[in-house]
């Protein structure tokens, strides 16, 4: 029995081992299928498996939003459903036909040709609304298909439009702003890879939120929304007063070199970039070159003081207004005989000018011109800024430098006019502007062009420019020392030489101590009159007195409290604006039934904000009522200018 | 029959093969973390708890090494007089599971009990039982085991009354499991092996029936022959569990990265838990997972070759049997070498049943190995 049972024993270790034998194959048979299908076959099953995961489902990021310094919004985008078939996969065309033309209210015929196409892709409405859209999803219908888009809406209207800029249909920002942050502001799209799952939902894991940040990152400007307002309204004022061409109108922060205002008239709405001519666009404080005219004169004088040629009390012989140099005769509006230097800044005499950058020559005159960055863009960031127009010394004939010495025969931007004036107010230290707070540029290193001694000797005379009987009297503020400096130059001529034609400019620094404010006004072109002292200066002393108000700056005399424009005839300035931007003879529509985005978007582009009452999603009423005349400027300041109650 | 003391100076007095508890506890660790990678997302969209399925299987893994012990202590000499016992109850619980209104349906299939919250399913452990009988059966009837009526008929007959419960349900991957559990068996036990070949023949022509008698089960076959002609029907899951394979490549997506769990894969956390694995660990760790079972699979048929009572050998050798079964069908499954059917992962895929069942196939071959030669 033991005998049997051990040999059985041993039989069935046989038939076991062979057993084991039999599994050990097919073990390593499957562990050789697996490196056959993940290696080999790997790569191709990948591709597969990643077109299935990964479906040709690209979306692109929201565009980050731009802000003034303060916060206040500038740009942002919207959210708008748009709707698209493909007509081949319509099941039931005459179905899907009734049931679109009915929610989406577009006429049949519209759709039949649409259904008919034979192309893979047809747009049937862009930008329907909430309700339509989901109607149309509540449809299910096969081939019908919802896609997200996003506009750009600029809440503001044309404050600041130009140097926003605006983005095209494709979504790149085409100017400006827009433009020259268009990666940081991109939403990302090419690289973003987008996990579905079976059912085609995008995936989210907990609080990883998105796997990839694909939005656009927001931008911060030194811009100051309310100094920018008080900047256009200003500048409207003087351009329309004076039926002026265009003008720029510029405040700045002196220590910092922050821009807190950069105005371009006309005005340019980037929500309806569409309808505006391309030279509306462009910010013409960058790219356009002007002879600054007399308010190049400081940097003349502060260079002759710098290099000793003069004091501020050395007198110059001023020709009784006509001096015949280099075969050409240069004129003073003001006929003088002998003036001290400081009162030939006072009363912006040409000829004392000329005589002045004489004594000083011109490779020393060229040198601190290009030491204030004349010839050299300002660099703050924006695509088209011109560099200006500065020709080498060794170009300069006698004519050339006596022109030059008062502005004429050289051009620059009314950014890089500001720059040099900063270099002034800065006791000659050149500091550059600044336009981006965020994200912040490289910036060069201040650079000293001038000594402290001179630039104050400067800052002193141009006072007198305003607070004695200067040429920019009418810049003056009680209780507040302005110094400034007024410019008329003469335009150069398309055909040659000098016309008729004027360029009215004036500067302006507050306090005129001790600066901490700089304004700018250029007028081009104004018709009835074109000294800049009357046609700029009382555009800056609006917009400084509505900045120092703004800042709580003001000084306390009650005599100072009146209107900048008191006594004068004319319409107010915020009244102009708004109703430039209300677009006079347009009536307002009925939005009843509209959703409340879609409505509050409507009314931001007309530049007004709507006081919402009740709660809920759609427009049910409104006030004014359709076909009312839009709010005018009188109601300003009131906070229900425009009422809608919602449900 | 037992050896004497004296003859054998080998015997060792408790040396539970460590090597085996390490690499099944290897496992079912490894199966709980692979459990929550592939289980989880589903989990929160679902039930809203990602560790739904992670909690009820470490609780089940807990329970399970409990079990385990209690199998590597209890005398064997109790276990296998209660071999009928075990029998009935497996045939008892198959036939609630089937015919009576307890068994729950999941997919057109009854295939478990309820218990309230959590359920049974018998299938599991009827295989156990089955190989308990088995073993018995040939070490006993081992003079009479060529013969028709006695060596013969009974595991066929029994085996093929378990067969034809879990094809009511239906379930037709489990009755081929047990019936390659019953060929294997019969193989070592001493069948006459034209009976075996005969046998063979029958349930290939019973099983070719069966198949050609429904549609769906025809159509899953020749899917398995070329899914990617039939990638969205029947060819569908074994296309994604090659994506995920294939996906995976030779390092793998890292763990928890894999994409195919997204609702692509069906029973990701279950039948199909290896192509997860292969596309967040690629072929590297795959490859370290074969030799972990590789080598399970090793010490347990040593255990077996250790035996010297016979009953002993056969029990041993078919405890590893279902672990061998199950961990090569399912890989065949999911690599596409087989056509499809729901065979767990031992170990590592979801599910209680399974779990505890092998568990208690590794608590028992301790048992052995403790008192082996």
């Amino acid at each position: 029995m033991a005998g049997t049972n051990a040999k059985r024993r041993d039989s069935s270790r046989t038939k076991l081992v062979l057993v084991v034998f039999v599994f050990a194959l097919i073990w390593a048979g499957l562990w050789f299928r697996a490196g056959w299908i993940q290696i080999y076959k790997g790569p191709l099953l990948h591709a597969l498996a990643s077109r299935q995961n990964l479906a040709a489902e690209f979306e692109r990021g929201e565009r980050g939003r731009i802000f003034d310094r303060r916060g206040n919004l500038l740009a942002t985008s919207v959210e708008s459903k748009s709707l698209y078939i493909r007509p081949l996969e319509i099941a039931n065309p005459e179905q899907a036909k009734r049931r679109l033309a009915a929610i989406l209210g577009i006429p049949a015929a519209v759709l039949d040709k649409a259904l008919g196409s034979r192309s893979n892709f047809v747009w049937i409405k862009r930008q329907i609304t909430d309700k339509q859209a989901l109607a149309v999803e509540d449809l299910g219908l096969a081939g019908v298909y919802l896609t997200t888009e996003h506009n750009r809406l600029y809440p503001n209207g044309h404050l600041a439009g130009q140097v926003l800029g605006f983005v095209g249909v494709d979504g790149a920002g085409l100017e400006g702003v827009e433009r020259a942050m268009e990666p940081r502001l991109a939403g990302g799209q090419a690289r973003f890879v987008v996990q579905r799952d079976a059912a085609g939902r995008r995936l989210y894991l907990d609080d990883m939120g998105r796997e990839m940040d694909i939005d656009g990152r927001d931008v911060r400007l030194t811009i100051d929304s309310h100094i920018q307002s008080a900047a256009e309204q200003a500048l409207a004022e003087a351009v329309r007063r004076y039926e002026a061409r265009a003008g720029v109108a510029m405040a700045v922060q002196v220590k910092s070199g922050e821009i807190l205002a950069l105005a371009n008239y006309p005005f340019f709405n980037p929500n309806i970039y569409r309808d505006t001519r391309p030279e509306l666009r462009k910010p013409r404080a960058l790219t356009d070159v002007y002879e600054p005219g007399s308010t190049l004169k400081p940097f003349l004088f502060a260079a002759a003081l710098e290099e000793g040629a003069i004091s501020p009390d050395k007198i110059f012989f001023c020709e009784n207004g006509r001096w015949r140099v280099g075969g050409r005769t240069i004129r003073d509006h003001h006929p003088h005989a002998w003036l001290p230097a400081h009162k030939v800044l006072r009363y912006s005499s040409n000829i004392g000018s000329a005589k002045i950058a004489q004594s000083i020559g011109a490779a020393a005159y060229h040198r601190y011109l290009r030491g204030l960055g004349f010839g050299e863009p300002a660099d703050i960031g924006l695509s088209g800024e011109s560099c200006g127009l500065l020709r080498g010394p060794e170009q300069w004939r006698t004519i050339d430098l006596a022109t030059i010495a008062f502005g004429q025969g050289v051009g620059a931007t009314a950014l890089q006019l500001a720059r040099a004036y900063l270099c002034l107010a800065n006791k000659g230290l050149l500091v550059p502007l600044k336009l981006f707070q965020d994200p912040a540029r490289p910036r060069p290193e201040p650079r000293r062009v001038f000594s402290q001694n001179t630039a104050d000797r400067v800052l002193a005379m141009m006072r007198e420019v305003v607070q004695e009987d200067g040429t920019g009297t009418r810049a003056r503020i009680p209780g507040l020392t302005v110094a400034g400096k007024t410019g008329t130059a003469q335009k150069a001529s398309p055909a040659g030489g000098y016309g008729d034609e004027f360029m009215s400019s004036f500067v302006g620094l507050v306090p005129g101590e001790d600066p901490e404010l700089l304004f700018l006004v250029l007028v081009d072109e104004p018709k009835s009159n074109n000294y800049g002292g009357v046609v700029a200066a009382p555009a800056v002393r609006d917009m400084a007195l509505k900045s120092l108000a703004y800042y709580g700056r003001l000084p306390d005399d009650p005599a100072d409290q009146a209107p900048a424009q008191a006594g004068q005839a004319g319409p107010d300035p915020a009244q102009a604006v708004l109703a430039g931007q209300s677009e006079p003879g347009a009536l307002v529509p009925d939005i009843r039934g509209l959703p409340v985005r879609r409505a509050m978007e409507l009314l931001m582009r007309k530049g007004i904000v709507p006081k919402i009452k009740g709660r809920g999603m759609v427009v049910s009423g409104q006030r004014p009522v359709a076909g009312d005349r839009w709010p005018g400027a009188e109601k300003k300041g009131q906070d229900d200018v425009f009422i809608l109650w919602v449900s | 029959m037992n050896p004497e003391p004296g003859m054998n100076k080998k015997t060792r007095a408790s040396g539970a093969d460590r090597w085996l508890l390490l690499s099944a506890l290897l496992l079912a660790g490894f199966g709980l973390i692979m459990v929550l990678s592939s289980s989880g997302i589903m989990a929160e969209r679902i039930y809203q708890d990602k560790y739904l399925f992670f909690k009820k299987q470490a609780l089940f893994a807990v329970l399970g090494a409990g079990l385990m012990y209690v199998c590597s202590r209890t005398p064997r000499k109790m276990i296998y007089s209660l071999t009928y016992l075990w029998v009935t109850a497996a045939i008892g619980l198959l036939f609630i599971c089937a015919l009576t209104p307890l068994g729950v349906s999941a997919g057109g299939a009854k295939r478990w009990i309820s218990l309230g919250p959590l359920s049974l399913q018998p299938l599991e452990f009827a295989k156990p039982a089955l190989i308990l009988y088995l073993a018995y059966f040939f070490a006993r009837k081992q003079d009479m085991v060529k013969t028709f009526s006695v060596g013969f008929l009974p595991p066929f007959l029994l085996t093929g009354l378990l067969c034809l419960l879990l094809l009511i349900q239906p379930d037709f991957g489990g009755a081929v499991f047990l019936a390659g559990l019953l060929f294997f068996m019969c193989l070592v036990g001493g069948t006459r092996l034209g009976y075996l070949l005969l046998s063979v023949i029958f349930a290939g022509g019973a099983g070719w029936l069966l198949i050609s008698s429904s549609p769906y089960r025809f159509k899953r076959l020749t899917a398995f022959l070329d899914p990617f002609k039939s990638a969205q029907d029947e060819g569908y899951q074994l296309v994604q569990s090659l994506y995920a394979f294939g996906s995976g490549q030779i390092f793998g997506a890292g763990l928890g990265a894999g994409k195919q769990k997204l609702f692509f894969l069906p029973e990701a956390h279950n039948d199909f838990i290896m192509a997860v694995v292969g596309e967040e660990l690629g072929f590297v760790g795959l490859s370290l997972i074969f030799l972990v079972i590789g080598f399970l699979l090793w010490r347990g048929f040593r255990i077996a070759l250790d035996q010297d009572d016979l009953q002993d050998r056969f029990t041993a050798y078919g405890l590893v049997l279902i672990l061998a079964l199950g961990f090569m069908l399912n890989l065949a499954v999911a690599l596409g070498a087989v056509p499809p059917k729901g065979v767990p992962m031992p170990f590592v895929s979801y599910g209680g049943s399974s779990l505890l069942v092998s568990f208690i196939c590794v608590g028992l071959l301790l048992n052995l190995s403790r008192r082996a030669r």
